[in-house]
């Protein structure tokens, strides 16, 4: 028995608003960038779920590259965060103000 | 006869990057400033002069629709590839001078060319797909790029901040695309215009627009995704800076007005879905007087150009705010008027950062007062800030006060003076914090220690050239005007 699109809708949104409210309250990078994966994998539900509705292989094919991209920006996010820890000695995303004198 | 593709300004690009790394492959262990900075060099400027010469020849006057409508080359992807080309081919040629010192330059100069390349494909993304992959392929340097000096502590601050409001607005935009893709079942923009005519998920696609535009908003610094540049912009290498402001600025516009206009037509969508239009003219009012506001409260010259960049954002966003249904031609002239503001822009904001990066080069300090006097050591650099900061305050020094009476009167002439008349009084207020800069390098004296080591070649040529781009602009206004407003023409055209 096939489950009605409607509920891979919520079923997205409810991802995406943990994802946002992780962004919100987490001061660690790291949770932020978990965080950030999570409203990208919302999306990729979106999109299959809704591929399988139309019968076509748009929202597949292009959930394939939202995930590899997600990988890129990862890579790149955990080499800011490498650097980040050499400067100020932590993770946490609220020490870095220098910038505010 | 051989026919070039039409693409060949993104291929010339993306094989320039390419060879960049080829060279540091062959010889990774020796001192290689020079070639590096003159391959990356001729390369953005080959894709400049591609784009002015295709321009030229009339190859903008038709969609020549690539890889079955995934990209589109037009006018407008044209015209942006020749901002990003030129923008590019400055920063390159500063940045010879500015990173001199650094490791690992052979990554950066590939990093400013991918980075460029993404921005030349963002004007040419026809479907959502392109325009996401483009968006990222555009940020993803970038990112590691305003990280550039790893040692330095507010280049990493910049960069992560750079990073993070980077990732969750490319997760919000994912998201809106996702609801596109639900809504009309397709990502080819052509298509879903066809497809959102009496849609009946007008809530659900109305959602996926929002977000969608904020990912743009992101990409062009504009409320309420700008947070991040004011600290990127100061924190980054300043050519870097000039970068991002300029072409990074113009990429996401580029990007933003094909994909509203083609895919989200107004007639259609204002009823079912969202008035977009209604979301610019908010978004425009906001993002110009924050913008301008937290300028004149600043301290240091480049957080100052940081949030005059903002502004300008704002006034670049009337574009989009005055276009209407139905109007084609005062919405092609507003188009054509925010586009051409984008071209002046591109060189007299690109200058204005390289000439802070000239000030970082010779360690004069940041604040206003640093600046003091600095007309005394380095006539020929002032006079061209000079001519920057006038211009970008809309004073007939430079091009910036054509392209912007042009975009005060397309908005006036779409029906939105009281807009215009907000951007007006803003432009007139921007002119207090930009004569601050001039008053202090001219009028002030300099402190009695204030020395300059040497005259970099590459930093003082870029200035110069920017300088004298911005002046020709004010004379030569007229074609660029015309071009730009064709292209919009185009765009409508469909």
């Amino acid at each position: 028995m096939a489950v009605a699109v409607e509920y891979y809708l919520l079923l997205s949104a409810a991802v995406f608003c943990t994802g946002v409210f992780g962004i919100l309250t987490r001061e660690n990078a790291l949770m932020f960038l978990i965080s950030v994966e999570l409203m990208l994998n919302s999306a990729n539900i979106n999109l299959v779920a809704f591929s399988h509705f139309y019968g076509n292989a748009t929202g597949q094919v292009f959930s394939l590259f939202v995930i590899a991209l997600a990988a890129a920006e990862v890579a790149v996010g955990l080499g800011i965060i490498l650097v980040l820890y050499r400067n100020f000695d932590d993770v946490d995303v609220t020490n870095a103000t220098t910038m505010r004198w | 006869m051989v026919e070039l593709p039409p693409l060949t300004p993104q291929i010339v690009l993306g094989v320039t990057a390419i060879v960049l790394f080829g060279v540091d492959i062959v010889a990774p262990n020796t001192r290689k400033n020079g070639l590096l900075a003159g391959i990356s060099a001729a390369g953005t400027s080959l894709a400049a002069a591609t784009a002015v010469w295709f321009l030229a020849a009339g190859t903008g006057d038709f969609r020549f629709v690539q890889f079955d409508g995934a990209l589109v080359v037009d006018a407008l992807s044209l015209f942006f590839a020749f901002i990003v080309g030129s923008v590019a081919t400055l920063v390159v040629v500063a940045s010879y001078d500015y990173v001199r010192e650094e490791d690992h330059l052979a990554e950066f100069y590939s990093l400013v060319i991918l980075a460029a390349t993404g921005m030349t494909l963002m004007a040419s993304a026809n479907s959502l797909v392109t325009v996401f992959v483009a968006l990222e392929l555009a940020s993803l340097p970038s990112y590691a790029l305003v990280a550039f000096l790893k040692t330095n502590r507010g280049s990493v601050e910049a960069g992560l901040k750079y990073f993070l409001i980077g990732a969750l607005s490319s997760a919000v935009m994912a998201y809106g695309i996702s609801l596109i893709y639900a809504t009309t079942g397709t990502l080819l923009l052509d298509d879903i215009a066809a497809a959102v005519t009496g849609t009946e998920l007008g809530g659900v696609l109305g959602l996926g627009i929002v977000m969608l535009a904020g990912g743009f908003a992101f990409k062009t610094a504009s409320v309420p995704f700008h947070f991040w540049a004011p600290e990127a912009y100061e924190g980054a290498p300043a050519p870097i800076s000039a970068f991002l402001s300029s072409a990074s600025k113009a990429a996401g516009f580029a990007v933003a007005f094909r994909v509203f206009t083609t895919a989200f037509p107004l007639d259609a969508v204002a009823a079912t879905a969202v008035d977009w239009s209604l979301l610019f003219v908010v978004l425009a009012v906001v993002t110009m007087t924050l913008g301008n506001f937290a300028a004149a409260t600043q301290d240091t010259v480049k957080r100052m150009l940081a949030y005059s960049s903002i502004g300008h954002a704002g006034y670049v966003l009337m574009g989009l705010a005055a276009l209407q249904s139905g109007a084609t031609d005062a919405n092609s002239f507003v188009l054509g008027a925010s586009m051409t503001h984008l071209l002046v822009y591109g060189f007299m904001n690109t200058g204005a950062f390289l000439f802070v990066a000239l000030a970082e080069y010779w360690d004069v300090g940041r604040t206003f007062e640093d600046y003091n006097g600095l007309a005394t050591r380095a006539p020929v650099a002032c006079v061209a800030m000079t001519v920057f900061m006038f211009s970008l305050a809309g004073l007939p020094v430079g091009g910036g006060f054509l392209s912007k009476y042009l975009l005060f009167a397309g908005t006036v002439q779409a029906g939105f003076a009281w807009l215009a008349a907000v951007a007006a009084i803003n432009s007139a207020l921007s002119l207090y914090y930009y004569s601050r800069v001039v008053k202090a390098i001219w009028i002030e004296d300099p402190s009695d220690d204030l020395t300059l080591r040497g005259t970099p070649t590459g930093l003082y040529t870029a200035v110069i050239a920017a300088g004298v781009a911005t002046v020709v602009l004010l004379v030569a206004f007229d074609p660029v005007a015309q071009t730009a407003i064709h292209a919009a023409e185009v765009l409508f055209a469909l």
